[in-house]
């Protein structure tokens, strides 16, 4: 039976029983939503706290083919499924939030070209490093009413609290990555008659770029935080800002799929950028 | 036999401090009173090198031979000017060392290869990014520039003794041994008359380490280039060098640093001195060697002395 000991580390579980076990969470976690669901709809069959799976078919209906407010744009009653989807509440909310990762994203770009030059070059490290260490320990969400009253409450301040809240944490680990580079490869370099940008972008930088990507994929779940953080407080539309509205009146039957496909969003996010890291780097090995 | 190889440097070193650049053209590295210390906490300081004067001429193949912690890597740092000594100068090529230029080829022990580029981009980076730098590789004649490289990097390659196949790797999929021959092309690649390696062999399995030391001798006697090569493996030294440098301690306080226990010529003809070719010399020349290297202790070490401890097996 010290086979089956759950104790043991040496203990070698084959393949079927390992993939039945990986499961059972799952399984686990469904059942018991559904035990609850069906005891609930049994003393209320209008329950709306555990929608059971006809709700939940109604309300994922709703936010993929009907818009999100009566003052969109209502397609005609015979507009097609894609025409009627186009203009949903979900791809609504999807592309205004995506729009907002999107674009501190890219502003996170030049946050991670000053961290290289702070890793390498001493003099930005002397003028930079300190700050943003002490930058770094501020809680960005501290700053939200700031960020409100200086950006106003429209896009900016969003994206601005994504940015302030990711950028110092990403600045000091892309520091770490690039002052971790053999000093051999800095001085090799110099003796090939590279000069100081060949050395920064086209050796120490193409070989911390997948390291950062692998930051990045680890930064997601904060920007995707910090985002919603934002949205909740003050937005009009959103996948946030859905959730937090729905909330308002029991909407459990649309907040479920939303969250589940949030987080479908971040899983293929994470996984293309890991892909594109393989692809890119087939010298990276980590 | 053995005092007979040894001479006197002193002297050649007076005269050069005398003329304050080397004025002869055939003297490639020129090490002026040189002195290194390390501060150490509570301002104490350790000394590592200490007025060390050397000077090397176009040609030589010198060897830095000594202990772990004696200084001579830190002295080839100093050559190729990612330290600056805390006293004296250096100068590479009639020119003062004030920073890591292109005026010596680098060959370390480790990350000796840039991972992220394949083989043949590895050898076409020195010659390609020293004529055209980072925006330059848009101008319009980097592309043919380029293939003209590249052909010259396969010739390389192939008296390196690499395959064509290899050119398409990159260099985690290469041997220790192979990764070295590549970075020995890569220098070589920017033709430059001096070549500084660090430790290069001595991650390597003896028989790999012997290929590579056979190699570089034939690099050697193609074109002559000044190398300086750090070991702490005596044999090694031997059948490479053409000139011997030991560095040892005289005493273990912190103010004295390393300096130069012997400076001795080699035969380094065609092929060095071997176990194989010299037989008893060799030995003897062994021991005399580590003898100095071993500086201070070598009186209360003579007794549990375990012979040469086999590393001339790598040669």
């Amino acid at each position: 039976m010290a086979y089956f000991s759950p104790f043991d580390v040496q203990a070698r579980p084959n393949r079927l029983l390992t993939q039945a076990l990986s499961c059972l969470l799952f399984v686990i976690c469904i059942g018991l939503y559904m035990q609850t669901s069906i005891n609930r709809h049994k003393e209320n069959p209008e329950d709306r706290v555990t929608p059971n799976a006809a709700q939940l078919a109604n309300g994922i209906h709703a936010s993929v083919f009907e818009p999100a407010e009566e003052d969109d744009y209502i397609p005609a009653d015979d507009a097609s499924k894609w025409e009627r989807f186009k203009h949903s509440m979900i791809v609504k909310d999807t592309v205004s939030s995506g729009r907002r990762f999107l674009i501190s994203l890219a502003l996170l770009i030049p946050a991670v070209v000053l961290a290289l030059h702070i890793g390498l070059f001493p003099w930005f490290g002397a003028g930079f490093l300190r700050f943003v260490l002490f930058f770094d320990k501020i809680v960005a969400l501290s700053l939200l009413p700031i960020l409100f009253i200086v950006f106003g409450i429209d896009e900016w301040s969003k994206i601005a609290l994504i940015v302030i809240g990711v950028a110092p944490t990403m600045i000091l680990d892309v520091t770490q990555m690039v002052k971790a580079v053999p000093q051999e490869q800095i001085v090799k370099a110099f003796t090939l008659d590279a000069n100081n940008f060949d050395v920064a972008y086209r050796v120490v930088f193409r070989q911390v770029l997948p390291q950062v990507i692998n930051s990045l994929r680890l930064n997601l779940k904060p920007m995707m935080l910090f985002l919603f953080a934002g949205e909740m407080i003050a937005a009009s539309d959103g996948l946030a800002y859905r959730i937090a509205i729905m909330r308002r009146h029991m909407g459990m039957d649309v907040i479920l799929p939303y969250v589940l496909w949030v987080a479908f969003l971040l899983f293929a996010i994470d996984l293309s950028l890991r892909v594109l890291n393989r692809r890119m780097h087939p010298w990276f090995q980590a | 036999m053995v005092s007979g190889v040894s001479t006197p440097v002193k002297l050649e070193n007076e005269t050069a401090a005398v003329i304050p650049m080397p004025a002869r053209a055939a003297t490639s590295i020129h090490v002026d009173g040189v002195s290194m210390c390390y501060p150490l906490a509570k301002k104490k300081q350790r000394t590592v090198l200490e007025n060390i004067s050397l000077e090397i001429e176009d040609g030589e193949f010198v060897v830095l031979l000594g202990e772990t912690g004696c200084g001579k890597s830190t002295l080839l740092r100093m050559i190729l000017g990612q330290e600056r000594p805390t006293s004296g100068k250096i100068y590479v090529s009639g020119k003062a060392v004030e920073r890591v230029d292109a005026r010596s080829g680098y060959v370390p022990q480790k990350y000796s290869l840039f991972p992220d580029r394949t083989v043949l981009d590895n050898l076409t980076m020195g010659p390609e990014t020293s004529k055209y730098h980072i925006l330059g590789r848009m101008l319009p004649g980097f592309r043919s520039f380029r293939k003209q490289v590249r052909e010259e990097a396969m010739r390389q390659l192939e008296h390196m003794g690499l395959r064509p196949t290899d050119a398409g790797k990159y260099p985690h999929q290469l041997s220790g041994g192979m990764q070295q021959r590549v970075a020995i092309a890569q220098a070589l690649m920017m033709k430059n008359r001096v070549l500084l390696m660090d430790e290069a062999f001595s991650a390597l399995d003896p028989a790999t380490r012997a290929s590579l030391q056979r190699l570089l001798k034939t690099v050697w006697n193609e074109s002559k280039p000044t190398i300086v090569f750090v070991t702490h493996n005596t044999a090694e030294a031997l059948y490479l060098g053409t000139r011997l440098i030991v560095l040892a301690r005289t005493s273990h306080e912190d103010h004295c640093g390393s300096k130069v226990a012997l400076d001795m010529k080699l035969p380094g003809n065609d092929d060095g001195m071997s176990l194989k070719k010299n037989g008893q010399e060799f030995l003897d020349l062994v021991d005399y060697v580590e003898r100095f290297s071993r500086g201070s202790r070598h009186d209360d070490q003579a007794l549990d002395e375990t012979g040469v401890d086999g590393e001339e097996e790598a040669v």
